[in-house]
């Protein structure tokens, strides 16, 4: 299992992988830094804003965590969308399987290099995003090593749900399958805050009944609920629309993601290891 | 035994992978697989090194039933489809299969470079694979095969990238392992290949084994014989056609394929006995790819 870790890791690496992302995050990073940077100082200086001040700051930092989440969770499906099904189709995993490793540490070795690599990709993003709020507004948002680990949560939803895809359907349904119940996630999510500004209780059971589906977004929330309950943003979280959170995700929700993952986890190597290559 | 089938059965929903292939291959032989496309000589194959699961029936490899992993630690297989992570060189391409092979630092230290030497790819080990030619990439595939010193080696189409020198070198690998003891089973088409270093062959068509044993006595059933005969009746070429698996008469000429050339006097008794006059009898042993063909056309009788 671990020599099947530390290749898929390797490959990450030397394939280049981890460098786009790396780039292209530093470029998204250059970019979101430069925004809070400029438009938290045009917007606090401008008489329109009155007493929004204090919501400016929590907005700009739940808009960093927000396409944070989204670009760990592009980077989470492509890369393992064909971590089975790809080498099926080229005929690298012939080589592999008639040795003596099970299949079940294919699958659980796999898992956990992209985990590895998706794990340090998020933390590092996600301290960049507080450290760009915090040292262009002063907002006081710690680094807390749970928020930390929430954030590393959510690419790994989606990397166990590709894991699974990835033992039973091709490369590309694979991709569209998992992107579309992580959209599933993300607009039911949306529908939930809306639900809540609006009052409408349908829209809260969707925003639920999508969380169950994918649960993703839920930790999101969850994250953004504890980063903007600080005494001084207490307030925030209502007023962040579609990119806050009206009430925080309980536990039980985290203990159904972590079942959520296993259960998936599961499935995937029961899958291959019955599968027929 | 080696490798033992008990009515080894694959399908593909409706379709016949292969059908109750009951075969055995003793210890230190090179044995060969040989089938026309689509025969089901991958699918065995892909059975017996637990890339498909068996439909029915059984089979045991070193003793132990399929899926065993202690069995895998000693067997080799080199796919037909041979594809390798091209990002990799060659050195830490083996390096990874010894790893799952279960080698430690020390043993990959010492047989990485032994076997790319083997292959005839010494210094290119520090290449890429990706930048490999396809014949490169087939002897990288040998090499992975012959890694972890296996008592087993798979070998299907081994030769299909090389080059006439190339497959000289595999021949004499194959040789040179059985030499010391090793078992190889070979899935091939190339008929003079096989001709040259198997002790014992087996054939497939339509997913069943139509013939198997060693090459001699398989070559031994298919001599042909053209004899010149005056006086040829009815009665004669019913005797002649009891001793041989095909007849045909032409004039003076009878052409006939014996079943075992032991017999080949008594076509002269036959021929004398029944008043005629025989004025030439020439025997011609077939090849290899006389009796592929033979056996292909007609479809042949399963064998289990």
């Amino acid at each position: 299992m671990l020599t099947i870790a530390a290749l898929t890791f390797k490959e990450v690496v030397r394939r280049r992988i981890l460098l786009v992302t790396v780039a292209l995050a530093v470029i998204f990073l250059s970019l979101y830094g430069t925004a809070v940077h400029y438009g938290y100082q045009d917007m606090t200086s401008s008489h329109y804003a009155g007493s929004m001040n204090a919501l400016i700051a929590p907005m700009f930092l739940s808009i960093g965590l927000y396409f944070g989440s989204f670009i760990v969770a592009f980077l989470a499906v492509m890369a393992a969308v064909g971590a089975i099904s790809g080498e099926i189709e080229n005929g690298i995993i012939n080589a592999i399987i008639p040795s003596p490793v099970r299949r079940l540490d294919i699958v659980l070795g796999k898992f956990i290099g992209y985990a590895l690599m998706l794990s340090v990709f998020a933390s590092l993003f996600y301290v960049a995003v507080l450290l760009i709020v915090q040292l262009n507004t002063g907002l006081s948002a710690p680094v807390r090593a749970g928020a930390v680990g929430l954030f590393c949560l959510q690419p790994v939803i989606l990397l166990a749900l590709t894991m699974f895809g990835t033992t039973f359907l091709s490369t590309l349904a694979n991709g569209i399958g998992s992107f579309m119940l992580y959209a599933v996630g993300v607009v039911g999510g949306m529908m939930e805050q809306i639900g809540y500004l609006a009052k409408s209780q349908v829209l809260v059971d969707i925003g639920v009944f999508s969380s169950l589906l994918m649960p993703a977004d839920s930790v999101y929330r969850k994250i953004v609920y504890g980063l903007m309950s600080t005494p001084d943003v207490s307030l925030s979280n209502m007023m962040l629309g579609p990119f806050g959170s009206f009430s925080e995700p309980s536990v039980w929700m985290l203990v159904y993601t972590g079942f959520y993952i296993v259960f998936f986890l599961a499935m995937a190597s029961l899958i291959f290891s019955r599968k027929d290559i | 035994m080696i490798i033992e089938t008990d009515n080894l059965t694959k399908m593909y929903g409706n379709k016949v992978g292969c059908s109750e292939i009951c075969l055995t291959v003793g210890e230190g032989q090179i044995f060969g697989f040989l089938g026309p496309n689509g025969a089901g000589k991958s699918t065995l194959v892909k059975t017996l090194v637990g890339l498909l699961f068996p439909t029915s029936g059984s089979a045991r490899i070193l003793g132990k039933p399929l899926g065993d992993r202690s069995v895998r630690r000693k067997t080799g297989f080199l796919p037909e489809n041979f594809r390798y992570q091209d990002w990799l060189t060659g050195a830490e391409l083996l390096s990874f299969h010894g790893s799952l092979h279960g080698m430690n630092r020390a043993e990959k230290t010492r047989r990485i470079p032994e076997v790319l030497e083997l292959v005839g790819l010494g210094e290119k080990g520090r290449q890429r694979v990706g930048s490999y030619s396809k014949g490169m990439q087939q002897r990288v595939g040998l090499a992975c095969a012959l890694l972890p010193d296996p008592e087993l080696i798979f070998l299907d189409e081994p030769t299909s990238a090389l080059d006439p020198l190339g497959r000289r070198e595999v021949r004499e690998i194959m040789l040179e392992l059985r030499k010391r003891g090793k078992t190889i089973f070979l899935n091939s088409h190339l008929l003079s290949e096989v001709e040259m270093v198997c002790d014992r062959v087996a054939f497939i068509n339509k997913g069943c084994i139509v013939a198997e044993g060693s090459l001699d006595n398989l070559l031994a059933n298919t001599v042909e014989v053209d004899m010149r005969v005056e006086g040829i009746s009815q009665k004669m070429l019913g005797e002649l056609s009891i001793l041989s698996s095909s007849l045909k008469a032409e004039g003076n000429l009878i052409r006939l394929c014996l079943r075992d050339i032991a017999d080949t006097p008594v076509l002269a008794e036959v021929v004398v006995n029944n008043g005629g006059k025989l004025f030439s009898l020439n025997t011609r042993q077939n090849s290899l790819e006389d009796l592929f063909i033979e056996l292909v056309k007609e479809g042949g009788h399963q064998v289990c």
